[in-house]
């Protein structure tokens, strides 16, 4: 009998055998509040390389379904947000959804963290009767090719923060651009859409590379970027690659000599960078100096809640929830088929002032912003200072498309 | 020791099967889908179980078989009118065809060695699967893969509860032959392989061949396993080829319990199951997967099938 | 730029690279070569170095006191799992050391992201390397001049010890022949513990030192461990030497495959560990066919 400090195998054993009976039963349907609770799916990609964007979302939302609690529920219904984690994976992200569709009868989505999950899942809401409302994916084509009726989004697209940013280079004195993106679909439409509009700009664009993702050293891409003359560089990159790239440009002094644009940034990245983003121009989903009243009520309400100022995809939860509230109110019920009509002439004045759906591809239209990184009182690192602001008509793509017209 | 009755341990594999032909009508829809994906994950690992529990061949790259079957059955059930009773048996067929000139390349290193080529050629097939768009989908893989039925007609598969019976009976398939194959002179040889490689030569097999054959075997079964998955899901992502998932399948082999072919199928069940429910409750799943695993390898080194055994009596232990 | 200052700007980088891929490789290939271990929990120990390396330099405010405290604390956490775990099992086969470093990387990598959450943190280079040269007119930071020097260091280091120290004598022969070494009467399972600390801390240095140029985040373990074994795979496991002319190789290669063929990129590694084993199966300097 082997025994190890006493446990002896059997024992092991015998509560392993029952560990894995217990694992193995199928969860039972979470305890409802109530019988007519509204649920909300959102399956997140809490850990893994993305943690910290599904957090960001998980706290957006909780934070909502607690204020919109508080003033008596929706539709005089209470909210349970149905929040687990898929660690990123497509897999996880249509078995958890699915689950919670069959489950626990939920009929609404959102915070869905990954295009691959997203891109994955969005195909089978008509089977499962569900609606979603994206709050976080960039993909152009999720309104446009892979458009399903059952998908609205409530965000910023990639298309239109490559606008923005293109938008913003008309203006200035910058005449040669580069580009650099990582290597998988997003990286890839996103300096394509940029490609386009630099040419309908009559800039010159130099020429792009690619980085695989998980590219730990960007030498060589620092590289290319100063060799190539370029004045800006246009970025489109995320996470711990992008945090890499950043680190090492300003190691190699490289915004010294290119100005960096980018896509898309967040509060983790000058966290994670410190004084190397410093200088950097992005485009800005939300962005907490938003200077209307909504926006300050919201700032204060997080900063009393959170202890820190809201970040990039908690605006945008927000927003999405907002969006999705006053559709539910709008169509007076949860059901599918009343909802989707209701959210596609869905219209608010929130955080990022008036933000309304478009019925043809489901996009809401909004402001497009331009933030510079700089030193911030109050702040130990680079925080963004708006300094464009473009309203939604010229930032949003033609319908179905992810081209512009102009 | 006295040996339980015959019958007796007839009933020890009718019961199991039983149970899971029923399952349908006694289990919600959202727990057969669980366990739909658990049977095609079983079958995978059992088609690991073949080189690891057999001819003692480590695959650290296995997830090449299956992303390889799931690409395959995807894409013709996309862009072909071939019904799934013809794409997905297709398909597994390329990945065993596929896997010879693998094999052959492989099996040229022992080892250690053997191992990392496996990881090798499953690396450049993501590199591959990442990069042709075209083909592959690149980054975003093919989506909206249709459960198509027939021929003549033939729609009984594409239903949930179908496909559930569809994986069924290819899982129940694929374990009546791997059984007889280890049962056969060749599984013989297999074993000889793995206790003493050079012995089985001196005796004058020619081992590399055989160690050909049954790596192609095993990717042929584990491209069946992806081939089912692909209409399952309904998409084929480059997630299937990566190497994490070689690690997985290699761990739910283990865990089963190497060289018993139910072992790994029960591992593969364990680990989605566990992994899945784990998720549901806490952030910090991970932390007790893992402590699982370690606990597994001290306390329970035969694996799932051999606390089994040791607790129905040793009635088991039938296919070492 | 002129072809001059090309060349030497792209052959630093690469060095630097280099440098970084053999902080990564030598401890895997160190622990696999004495105790035919294949460690999967390489890249979470890694990981930590460079964690363990953002506290202490936060809370002293240098660069210098990390470098010293992440390695040895990531040595300790080695040597604790090896007294209490990897001891069992040395009679077992290898699949148990397979999966319970398995289970060790997936301890080791939640414990991580819930001690310091899930964003990633800056790690600042020392004063003294923050700072350009410029080379040929262009600038290129000294931090990576200083990961080169590092590499020579510690590779010199290694070297010596494994050759002309006692301890580096009985390392060699126990990974030849255990049973003898023991019946000479050295402790074999002290040997192991000791060997299977100093392959963790190199981990650890590694973490530490790429975290100024990468940030220490909860994804590195995952990105590093497979860049680890190709490392290891194309020198051959279990030499040290190996590993340094592949993480030569490995850099050279993929900062000029980089700069000629983009697209590519992706492969080379692959491409180039493939046509390493079908040359020679056991890497290039390795002791198995």
């Amino acid at each position: 009998m082997t025994k190890f400090r006493g446990i002896t195998r059997r024992t092991v054993t015998r509560s392993a055998i029952a560990g894995i009976a217990l694992a193995a039963a199928p969860r039972w349907p979470r305890p409802a509040v109530a019988a007519d609770v509204i649920k909300i799916g959102m399956p997140l990609a809490l850990t893994g390389p993305l943690g910290s964007v599904g957090q960001q979302l998980k706290r957006g939302g909780e934070l909502w379904a607690k204020t919109q609690s508080a003033s008596g529920g929706l539709i005089g219904r209470q909210i349970q947000l149905l929040i687990e984690d898929t660690g990123g994976n497509p897999a996880d992200a249509v078995r958890k959804a699915q689950e919670m569709v069959e489950r626990d009868g939920c009929n609404i989505f959102t915070g869905i963290t990954l295009s691959s999950e997203a891109l994955a899942v969005v195909p089978k809401l008509e089977e499962w009767k569900a609606i979603f409302i994206s709050s976080d994916n960039g993909d152009g084509r999720l309104t446009a090719e892979s458009f399903v009726p059952n998908f609205f989004r409530s965000n910023i697209s990639a298309p239109m923060g490559a606008r923005a940013v293109s938008l913003f280079l008309r203006e200035s004195e910058w005449q040669n651009v580069y580009a650099i993106g990582m290597d998988y679909a997003w990286g890839r439409n996103s300096v394509q859409v940029f490609e386009s509009e630099m040419k309908r700009a009559n800039k010159n664009f130099i020429g792009s590379v690619f980085s695989p993702i998980g590219t730990k050293d960007f030498s060589t891409y620092i590289t290319k970027i100063r060799q190539s003359g370029a004045e800006a560089v246009y970025i489109t990159m995320a996470g711990d690659d992008y945090n890499a790239f950043l680190a090492q440009a300003a190691q190699y002094r490289l915004p010294e000599k290119v100005q960096l644009l980018s896509e898309v940034v967040d509060l983790t990245v000058p966290r994670a960078v410190g004084d190397a983003a410093l200088g950097l121009i992005s485009s800005m989903r939300y962005c907490f100096r938003l200077d209307n009243p909504k926006n300050k009520e919201f700032v204060a309400l997080w900063q009393k809640e959170y202890d820190t100022v809201p970040d990039n995809n908690e605006g945008e939860q927000w927003q999405a929830l907002k969006m999705l509230a006053a559709g539910i109110e709008k169509a007076g019920s949860t059901e599918t088929g009343s909802l989707r009509s209701a959210l596609e002439t869905t219209a608010i004045d929130d955080i990022k002032g008036h933000v309304g759906m478009r019925k043809c591809d489901h996009q809401a239209v909004q402001n497009g912003y331009m933030v510079k990184l700089a030193k911030g009182e109050g702040f130990s690192y680079p925080v963004p200072q708006i300094i464009a602001t473009y309203p939604g008509e010229k930032t949003t793509p033609v319908c179905n498309k992810m081209t512009f017209e102009d | 020791m006295a040996r339980r009755p015959k019958y007796l341990r007839a009933w020890y594999g009718i019961f199991p099967a039983a149970m899971l032909a029923l399952a349908p009508f006694a289990l919600p829809l959202y727990v057969m889908t669980l366990l739909t994906e658990a049977l095609i994950l079983g079958l995978f690992a059992m088609s690991l179980d073949l080189m690891v529990g057999y001819t003692r061949l480590f695959s650290f790259g296995h997830a090449a078989a299956f992303g390889f079957g799931a690409y395959a059955s995807g894409w013709l059930l996309l862009h072909t009118q071939l019904p799934m009773l013809c794409a997905v048996p297709l398909a597994a067929l390329l990945a065993g065809i596929v896997a010879i000139g693998v094999a052959w390349v492989c099996t040229q290193a022992t080892g250690v060695s053997f191992s990392m080529l496996t990881l090798a050629f499953a690396q450049l097939l993501y590199a591959v699967a990442f990069k042709w768009t075209s083909v592959t989908g690149g980054s975003d893989g093919l989506a909206g893969i249709p459960r198509r039925g027939g021929p003549f007609g033939f729609d009984a598969f594409s239903s949930r509860t179908g496909f559930y019976y569809f994986v069924l009976i290819a899982l129940a398939a694929a374990l009546v032959f791997c059984w007889a194959l280890v049962r056969s002179p060749f599984g013989a040889v297999l074993r000889g392989i793995r206790e003493n490689e050079a012995k089985t030569l001196a005796l004058g097999y020619n081992t590399r061949l055989y160690k050909i054959a049954v790596v192609a075997l095993a990717y042929g079964l584990g491209g069946l396993a992806g081939a089912l998955y692909a209409p399952f899901a309904g998409f084929a992502n480059t997630e299937l080829v990566f190497w994490l998932f070689s690690g997985q399948v290699l761990i739910m082999v283990i865990v089963g319990g190497s060289g018993t072919l139910i072992g790994p199928i029960l591992g593969a069940a364990f680990f989605l199951v566990v992994e899945h429910q784990l998720s549901n409750y806490t952030e910090a799943w991970a932390l007790g997967f893992g402590l699982i695993f370690i606990a597994f390898v001290i306390f329970a080194p035969e694996g799932i099938w051999g606390l089994l055994t040791e607790r129905l009596g040793r009635a088991g232990r039938s296919v070492r | 730029m002129s072809l001059f200052a090309f060349l030497t700007t792209q052959s630093l980088n690469a060095l630097s690279q280099a440098a970084l891929l053999f902080f990564l490789g030598v401890g895997l290939t160190l622990i696999f070569g004495i105790m035919r271990i294949v460690n999967f929990a390489h890249g979470t120990l890694y990981m930590l170095g460079a964690f363990v390396g953002y506290s202490v330099a936060r809370s002293t405010a240098s660069f210098w006191p990390a470098l010293l405290l992440a390695p040895l604390a990531v040595g300790v956490v080695g040597v604790l799992f090896e007294l209490v775990i990897l001891r069992r099992l040395y009679r077992r086969e290898a699949s148990a050391f397979l999966m319970v470093t398995f289970g060790l990387a997936l301890v080791l990598g939640e414990i991580v992201r819930l001690t310091w959450g899930p964003e990633a943190l800056q790690v600042e280079p020392p004063q003294a390397f923050a700072g350009i040269v410029f080379l040929a007119g262009e600038p290129f930071p000294t931090y990576r001049l200083f990961l080169v020097a590092a590499g020579i260091i510690i590779a010199v280091a290694i070297w010596q010890l494994l050759d002309r120290t006692r301890l580096g004598l009985i390392i060699r022969a126990a990974s030849q022949n255990p049973e003898m070494v023991s019946a000479l009467g050295i402790d074999v399972n002290l040997v192991r513990s000791m060997v299977f600390g100093i392959g963790c801390s190199l981990a650890g240095i590694g973490g530490v030192l790429a975290a100024p140029l990468v940030t220490a985040s909860v994804g590195m373990a995952a990105t590093m461990i497979i860049d680890a074994f190709v490392i290891v795979i194309i020198g051959g496991m279990g030499s040290f030497l190996g590993s340094l002319i592949a993480a030569l190789l490995i850099a050279f290669t993929q900062v000029f495959g980089e700069y000629y063929l983009p697209d590519f990129a992706l492969a080379f590694m692959y491409l180039l560990m493939l046509l390493v084993l079908v040359i020679r199966p056991g890497g290039l300097l390795g002791k198995e066919a």
